[in-house]
Formats: C-alpha cells, sequence, structure tokens
C-alpha cells in the first residue's frame, strides 16, 4: 500500500513539474499574422512561467466574414480575432458557439486595439493622392479587398461613404453616387486584406490601395520606402476589431482559461507593446503616446455615429441586395 | 523627310552658287572696272553688281527663312515624336495594367476554384453504382441495386409446381457514411411479399471493433452470409434451411490483423430456421444469442496456395419459452416445401444452431463446404422432444477464362463486347447438399403423411458474366426425398428435377 501511494504521489509530482500541453486555434482576419506571431510567442513564455503549460496557438488567417462563415460551419476555433463586431455577432446568432453579449466580457467592448483606414500609394504619389475626392478620379486605379469577404473592404467602404455623408450635408444620394465611382475605378476584388495587398504591392496594379493603417505600415517595411509612401486622408473610419472566446469550442477542447487568458494579455503592457509595434493603435494611453510618431493624427468617424451601428451597417451596404450589390458591376 | 532634304540641298546649292556668282560678278566687276576705269562699260558694270548683291540678300533672306522653316519642321516633327512616344507610353503602361489585372484576376479564380473544390462534393457512377461524397470524406451516400429475373422449369413433378418466371429480387439498395464512422443501409424488396430486408446502423470505431444495430443477416451461415449477387446458383443450399435469414439485433464485430480473423457476437430477437421478421419486432421475450468466428490465416502471408482458405464456425442459442416459432418448413432448391412440423407442435425450450464451415479459392478454383445442427427442444401438446436436424453442402467452381474465383464474385477480364471482341467470364459449378430431419419428429411433431424426413440433392450449372453488373445463369438440380409416405402427387412423391435460368443486374 506504501509503495503504491509513493508511486501515486510521484507520478503527480512529475505531472506537475511537466506541465500540460495546451493547443490553441485563433481564428484571425487576413492582415494579422505578423502581429500574432509576435504576441503568440509573448504570450506562450508568459503561460509557461505563469502555469508551467505550454501553449501552442495555431493560425488561421482570411477574410473576416469569411472566416466568421468558417467558424460557424464548423472550424474549430478556440478564439476569434476578428475584423469587425458584426462578424463576431454572426458566429454567436447561428451557431449559438458564444453568448449573444459577448462583446461586455473584455474592456472597450472587446476591441484591444484599434486601426484605420489609410491611402497606400505609389512612391512620388504620381496621381497626387490627398484625399478621398482624389479616389475618386477618373483614371486613378484602387484597389481594395470585396466586402462581402473582407472586414477591412468593409471599413473601406464605410469611410469612403462618411466622407461622402460628411462633405455633402448627409446626403444619402451624393453619398451613393461618390461610393459608386469609388468603385468603378476597382478593376478587381481580393478576397482579403492581405490578397490586396499582394495585388498593389507585388503585382503592382493600381494607383492607391486602400488599406488597413498596419497593412499599409508593413507593406512600406516589406517592399521599402523607395517604392510606396502612406498617405493618411484627413478623415477615416475607426476600425475596432474585437476579440471572443468561442465558449462552446473552448469548453469541448478543455482550453476556456488558457483562451480566456490568451485575450486578456492582449491588454497588457506587453500586449499593447506588441500591438503598438505592429501598427496597431493601443487602448493603453501610455503605450499610445510611447508610439505615437507611428501614428499620424486624423479625425476618425464610428460606425455609430455615421451608420447606426454594424448591424444596420451590415443591412443595407453589405447584405445580399445592398447598396454595394447595387452600385457594383464586375 | 523628302522635303527637308530638298530644302537642304538648295541651300546647299545656293551656298555654292552664291560665291560662283560672287567670282563671277568680281570678274565681271574686275573686267568691267578694268574696262570701265574712263568708260561707260565701267558704268554697266557697277550696275550690274549691285543687283547681284541685291539678289544675294534676298537669296540670303530667303535661306534664312528656309532654314527657320526647316527648324520648324524639327521641332514640330520632334514635338509629334515626342508625343507620339507618350500616348504609346500610356497605352504601353494602360495595356500592361490590363493584363496585370487580367493575370491576377486569373490567379483569384484559381484560388477560388481550388478553395470551392475542398468544399464540392464529389460524385461518382461506375459499376459500384452511384456515389455521392462530401469534399471532406465525411459523408457519403450510395445508390446499389440488385434485380434477378428467374426463369424455373420443372419436369415430371405433375403440376404441384409452376412452371414460369418470376422476379427473385429487386432491390434498390441504398449504403452510406455519416460523420465519417457511422455506416448506414436500407435497403427494401419488391419482388414478392414487399419488405424491409435490411436496415442498419454500423459504428466503425475501428477495423478491429464496429457496433451494428438494426435488421440484418445474423453472424451463423456462410453461404447465408454470402451476398444474394455472388451466389453460385439462383438459390442456396439446403444448409440454409436451418439458419435464420434475417434477424433485429446489436452485434459487436471485427476484422482485427487485416482480417486474418473475422469476429461477431450478437444479441437478437431470435428467428426461426429460413425465416426472417417481417414485422421486425420479437416473437417471444425471449432473445438469441448469436456469434462466429471466421479465420483465413494465411491471407496477407507468400503462400500462395493457402492464401484463400477460411474455415470457422458459427451459432446460436435461445431458449424459446413455449411459443410458436419453429420454422414453416424446409425448402427445396426449386423453393417448394418438402417439410413442415405439424400445426399444433411449437418451439419450447432451448434451441441452439452450429456451423462449422469454410471455404478454399486458388485461382479459377473455388470450393465452399459447411455442415448445419439446428436442435430445437419441441413440444406437442404433452409430448416433448430435442429435435436434432442436420445439413450439409459441398459446392465447387472453376471459371473456364482464368479469372479468380472468390467469394465476393467474379470480375471478367474481359467483359463483353461485340465491337470489341471481350466474351466476359465463364464459370461451371457444381453441387452436393444434403438435409435430414431428426426421425424423432415423427409422427409426434412431424407427419410422414405430409413431409420427407430428408432431402439430397445434387446441382451443377454454367455461369455467365458479362462484366461485373451483369449476369446469366443457367443450372439443374435433382432433389431426392427420403421418408415419405403421403399420397402423390405432392412435392416429397417424387424426385424434384428443375431447370433454373437468371438474368442479374447489380450495380
Amino acid at each position: 500500500m506504501k509503495t503504491i501511494l509513493t508511486i501515486l504521489f510521484a507520478s503527480s509530482l512529475i505531472t506537475v513539474a511537466g506541465g500540460k500541453e495546451i493547443k490553441l486555434l485563433n481564428v484571425s482576419y487576413d492582415p494579422t499574422r505578423e502581429l500574432y506571431q509576435e504576441y503568440n510567442t509573448a504570450f506562450a513564455k508568459y503561460w509557461k512561467a505563469k502555469t508551467g503549460d505550454e501553449v501552442a496557438v495555431s493560425q488561421s488567417h482570411g477574410g473576416s466574414g469569411k472566416q466568421a462563415q468558417s467558424v460557424i460551419n464548423g472550424l474549430e476555433g478556440d478564439v476569434v480575432t476578428l475584423a469587425l463586431a458584426y462578424d463576431v455577432d454572426a458566429i454567436a446568432k447561428q451557431a449559438r458557439l458564444l453568448p449573444a453579449d459577448w462583446q461586455k466580457r473584455l474592456p472597450d467592448n472587446s476591441t484591444p486595439y484599434t486601426s484605420t483606414i489609410v491611402f497606400l500609394v505609389r512612391k512620388g504619389n504620381p496621381k497626387q493622392i490627398k484625399d478621398w475626392d482624389d479616389v475618386v478620379k477618373p483614371g486613378v486605379s484602387v484597389v481594395v479587398p470585396n466586402p462581402k469577404t473582407s472586414g477591412g473592404a468593409r471599413w473601406a467602404y464605410l469611410a469612403a461613404y462618411a466622407y461622402a455623408l460628411e462633405t455633402s450635408g448627409h446626403d444619402e444620394a451624393k453619398a451613393k453616387a461618390f461610393i459608386t465611382r469609388l468603385y468603378k475605378n476597382v478593376p478587381i476584388l481580393d478576397s482579403g486584406a492581405r490578397g490586396a495587398t499582394i495585388t498593389f504591392a507585388q503585382r503592382g496594379i493600381g494607383d492607391v490601395l486602400l488599406a488597413w493603417e498596419n497593412e499599409a505600415h508593413l507593406a512600406v517595411k516589406e517592399f521599402g520606402a523607395d517604392k510606396f509612401e502612406i498617405v493618411t486622408p484627413p478623415l477615416s473610419i475607426l476600425a475596432e476589431p474585437p476579440v471572443a472566446v468561442v465558449d462552446k469550442v473552448a469548453k469541448r477542447h478543455g482550453t476556456t482559461e488558457v483562451a480566456k487568458a490568451y485575450l486578456e494579455y492582449l491588454y497588457s503592457d506587453e500586449g499593447q507593446e506588441i500591438a503598438a509595434k505592429n501598427f496597431y493603435r493601443p487602448r493603453n494611453p501610455a503605450i499610445a503616446e510611447k508610439y505615437a510618431a507611428n501614428f499620424t493624427r486624423l479625425k476618425l468617424v464610428t460606425v455609430d455615429q455615421e451608420f447606426g451601428g454594424w448591424a444596420k451597417a451590415q443591412a443595407t451596404h453589405f447584405a445580399d441586395g445592398g447598396v454595394f450589390d447595387q452600385i457594383y458591376q464586375p | 523627310m523628302k522635303l527637308n532634304q530638298l530644302i537642304l540641298a538648295a541651300i546647299v546649292g545656293v551656298q555654292f552658287a552664291l560665291p560662283a556668282l560672287a567670282a563671277e560678278g568680281e570678274a565681271t566687276n574686275v573686267t568691267g572696272a578694268a574696262q570701265s576705269g574712263s568708260s561707260p562699260l565701267a558704268t554697266v558694270g557697277t550696275a550690274a553688281s549691285s543687283a547681284d548683291t541685291a539678289e544675294i540678300e534676298n537669296l540670303k533672306k530667303e535661306i534664312q527663312a528656309l532654314d527657320q522653316k526647316v527648324q520648324n519642321l524639327e521641332q514640330k516633327h520632334e514635338l509629334e515624336r515626342q508625343a507620339a512616344t507618350e500616348t504609346n507610353e500610356e497605352q504601353i503602361q494602360e495595356l500592361d495594367q490590363k493584363v496585370r489585372i487580367l493575370s491576377r484576376q486569373h490567379e483569384l479564380d484559381q484560388e477560388s476554384a481550388e478553395a470551392a473544390a475542398k468544399t464540392r462534393p464529389q460524385f461518382k457512377l461506375d459499376s459500384s453504382g452511384f456515389t455521392l461524397t462530401s469534399a471532406d470524406t465525411n459523408f457519403s451516400i450510395s445508390l446499389h441495386g440488385l434485380v434477378q429475373l428467374d426463369s424455373r422449369t420443372y419436369f415430371g413433378d405433375n403440376n404441384v409446381a409452376n412452371s414460369g418466371f418470376l422476379l427473385r429480387r429487386a432491390r434498390p439498395i441504398i449504403t452510406g457514411t455519416v460523420f465519417h464512422d457511422f455506416d448506414f443501409n436500407l435497403t427494401p424488396d419488391f419482388a414478392g411479399t414487399v419488405q424491409i430486408l435490411d436496415a442498419y446502423v454500423n459504428y466503425r470505431y475501428q477495423p478491429a471493433f464496429q457496433l451494428l444495430a438494426g435488421k440484418y443477416k445474423p453472424p451463423i451461415g456462410l453461404e447465408a452470409l454470402q451476398p444474394d449477387s455472388y451466389l453460385l446458383f439462383n438459390e442456396r443450399a439446403l444448409v440454409t434451411d436451418l439458419i435464420p435469414n434475417r434477424d433485429v439485433g446489436l452485434e459487436l464485430h471485427g476484422d482485427p490483423w487485416g482480417g486474418v480473423v473475422s469476429y461477431a457476437v450478437g444479441i437478437f430477437d431470435g428467428a426461426p430456421d429460413y425465416s426472417s421478421s417481417t414485422a421486425n419486432t420479437n416473437f417471444d421475450s425471449d432473445l438469441s444469442y448469436d456469434g462466429r468466428i471466421f479465420l483465413q490465416p494465411w491471407k496477407a502471408s507468400d503462400v500462395n496456395l493457402l492464401r484463400g482458405l477460411g474455415f470457422g464456425v458459427g451459432g446460436s442459442y435461445e431458449n424459446d419459452g413455449g411459443v410458436n416459432g419453429l420454422t414453416s418448413g424446409y425448402l427445396t432448391a426449386g423453393q417448394q416445401r418438402f417439410f413442415t412440423y405439424n400445426a399444433t407442435t411449437i418451439a419450447s425450450g432451448r434451441h441452439w444452431r452450429l456451423s462449422p464451415q469454410g471455404y478454399y479459392y486458388n485461382g479459377p478454383l473455388g470450393i465452399l463446404g459447411e455442415y448445419a445442427i439446428s436442435d430445437q427442444d419441441v413440444r406437442n401438446g404433452a409430448a416433448k422432444a430435442d429435435l436434432r436436424n442436420t445439413a450439409w453442402q459441398v459446392s465447387a467452381s472453376w471459371i473456364l477464362t482464368g479469372e479468380d474465383a472468390s467469394y465476393t464474385g467474379v470480375t471478367p477480364r474481359h467483359p463483353f463486347n461485340l465491337h470489341g471482341g471481350g466474351w466476359g467470364a465463364w464459370q461451371v459449378v457444381g453441387r452436393y447438399e444434403e438435409l435430414n430431419v431428426d426421425n424423432s419428429a415423427f409422427p409426434t411433431f412431424a407427419s410422414s403423411a405430409a413431409s420427407a424426413s430428408g432431402a439430397h440433392a445434387w446441382s451443377a450449372g454454367l455461369n455467365w458474366y458479362l462484366n461485373r453488373n451483369v449476369r446469366f445463369n443457367a443450372s439443374y438440380s435433382h432433389t431426392m426425398f427420403s421418408g415419405y409416405t403421403g399420397p402423390s402427387p405432392a412435392v416429397p412423391a417424387k424426385d424434384e428435377d428443375v431447370f433454373f435460368t437468371r438474368i442479374q443486374l447489380a450495380f
């Protein structure tokens, strides 16, 4: 009996000393590859130091809408870090994998960082693109992803539409005409933000890319400041990409605790620093101040202010038969 | 360009002409001066010189004007050339962008097609039927079918049996898989009594451990378990008279070690000999415990001679508590009843079966043999008995066209094709079989005036496999009876001689 107890006790010690190996799947939107590559390493180190467990986070990336649909169709993501709240709401509503009030569970409506939409142009800005009016001029070729699949594309669309509303006294007809002119200048629609960056930066198509701010910075960093430059329009949209634990999947995998910690750590100083270094605007004021030079000041309008919230914006503009379907002919 | 050349030539010519004219003029002047020193001729010379000078001036002016024109033309030409170059460059850039856009669109279309292919179901239609499978292969549904059109011609039976055609089997067979590990089968039969023949779900945890539940063939007899489309003859041997046809229950089964061992143990409602439950419920409150083990020890070995050898044993046990659960009778190859229990005889007590069995296949040769015991406690009023009925068979086949014989059918190497010259596969078949009813059944539990106590038969035939799906059989069976004392005409009163044919479509 004594021998058995000794063996059992020794086994438990070995288990504690060895630690568990935990796997998480983060289903994310298209341009966050570099962010989460760095963040996952940092979180794994933090979690190991805290609990002794090994965490291996694998990533899935794609257009935010497509990613949400994949989760609804069965992709077993423990967490989702998507481009817009509407896509996470779709998962909650259609697949019931997390509660409808998921956004209240983390600070700042579950958005640990923000971003916006800027213009990436060729070096020297040959077409002299300074503002949204320049983007809709005839002869300007615009690269932007498909708003049906890409969260970034929806933010870009709404940024342009918001500009048109602001400058026309909120005249919907003029705003629609404006957005029609913009999409007349779009020769090709990628499914996600990263694809659009490839189209513009690698395939040499177009005069301007309507890009996530972080994506624009990464493109300049990767391809060279001698090839591209960033133009920040005076007005753009405040993009708030949310994060959420997919409750039922995490519960099934036994990863609820670590999944929650994974998202909470995005709000830590280290998480916020990593976000800022990757050109996401951190929520933490001190860190935002530290990296202020990376981010141009501009007027940012919100989806709630201009469009009455995402549900209304989605229904009006991006649902089947919405404004985008009315104005865009491939 | 030609104009410019002419102008230049004119200028050059003038450049040469002017000095010449000047020299002439000077000469003239000299001459004139020489002459005019003090004479009227000198005045004339001076006047001529002035005229030349004026002309020269005029010519110079014209040359300058022409020069200016040439310069203007050159500038204009240069501007036009630049404009054309810019236009060409713009056009080239525009075309370049169009090509890039088309190329990128093609890339995106390919990516979309690849992504769509991953989610697109796969459709297959071939000799094994129609199958639709999901992209991730976790779900599939297949439609198969079996249609058998037979003819039976009885000889010398005094019209006891009816010769003619019959639709022996007409079955759509629906199989499939859901969630990767759950297989199902739904097979109705529309020939004769319309019924659900098979309806079951099989959970494949792994090949060695599977759970089968529903209505299907219980794991007892070898030829009984052989699929209907692969039988050597139109009808199974007398042995299957002692084996239940279908039963409803649950079994654990598997094929560990790559099928070297096959096992099945299950619990069922229990069915009488050669019966199926068409009501699909238990006819009594007792259950039957069935099981079978079959070995193919050399299945995966290099010993070719023994690779096709398989042997095993199947059996069942139940305890019927005094209900009418006896067989409705035993049938001949011609499907005529030659034995039945008395109407008042019932099953009462234990009923067990045991069936040692085996086969051997080697190249075109196939041999199948089995023995069956059906041991049943019966009661008729106060009289009780433990009756043991037995049967056995040996069948052999040889494929004349050289294909390999097997338990699961024949695949012709050269399917029948009048245009291509293939004749399918041809197989000769033979069988000997016997069934003996326990003598103790007579006369209390069965009547010799109505039933024979035994039958033995031999059969021979030729099978033509046109292709994997279509087959033609022709065979002859001769059955002899023993123990019958009743009147004629009756089935057991005379030997049964039947000529069979079959056209079969199976997919």
